[in-house]
């Protein structure tokens, strides 16, 4: 699971058919204490997440493929959950 | 998945019979500058990968390609891909918040 921020929606109409109807958005990875680590990436939201709040993105292949139903769909992250509040306790 | 600038094409003589009829794009992934509208051109020091491509994107198209082991799930049989073409993308909204 990868902790990320909501940045942005990406619009596609010509895509994968296991991608139709799923909202795109683009997430940027955070490291523990919350800064920007790595380039954005692409994830389905059945959450449908705000802008700018902290999401956990699974990179489970199989699970995404069972969430849209589609054996044969090339997607693979996912937005598990909404963070709402995270301490780094050591 | 992440977002690719299609750059180039590639076309193959000899190849595996599993890519019968495949089509193969030079992409080159977006870093964070471009996802803000910064221009489309290709970076010379830019690293660029070869995506299969079924869904017909031409040069300068911005794609979604997805890697590893999901790229290699459309396919019936099993074939040797790295990177699969799963998106045009016609829109970019990104806004990230300003810089605390």
């Amino acid at each position: 699971m990868i902790l990320a921020r909501v940045d942005g929606v990406v619009v596609t109409t010509i895509c994968h058919p296991s991608m139709v109807g799923c909202r795109s958005i683009i997430c940027q990875p955070l490291d523990e204490n919350g800064k920007e680590e790595g380039t954005p990436i692409l994830a389905i939201d059945p959450l449908s997440a705000g802008l700018h709040e902290r999401v956990l993105v699974s990179t489970d292949g199989s699970h995404t493929r069972d969430h849209v139903g589609d054996p044969k769909s090339p997607l693979r992250n996912m937005i598990m959950a909404i963070v709402d509040k995270e301490e780094a306790s050591v | 998945m992440r977002l690719g600038h299609v750059i180039g094409k590639v076309t193959l003589s000899q190849q595996d019979p599993a890519y019968k009829g495949g089509r193969f794009l030079l992409v080159q992934p977006l870093d964070k500058a471009k996802y803000q509208g910064a221009a489309m051109t290709p970076l010379a020091k830019g690293m660029s990968l070869v995506v299969y491509d079924n869904l017909g994107a031409g040069q300068g198209h911005v794609i979604g390609f997805t890697e590893g082991a999901e790229a290699t799930a459309p396919f019936d049989n099993p074939t040797p891909v790295d990177a699969f073409n799963a998106a045009l993308i016609d829109q970019i909204f990104y806004n990230p918040p300003a810089a605390k």
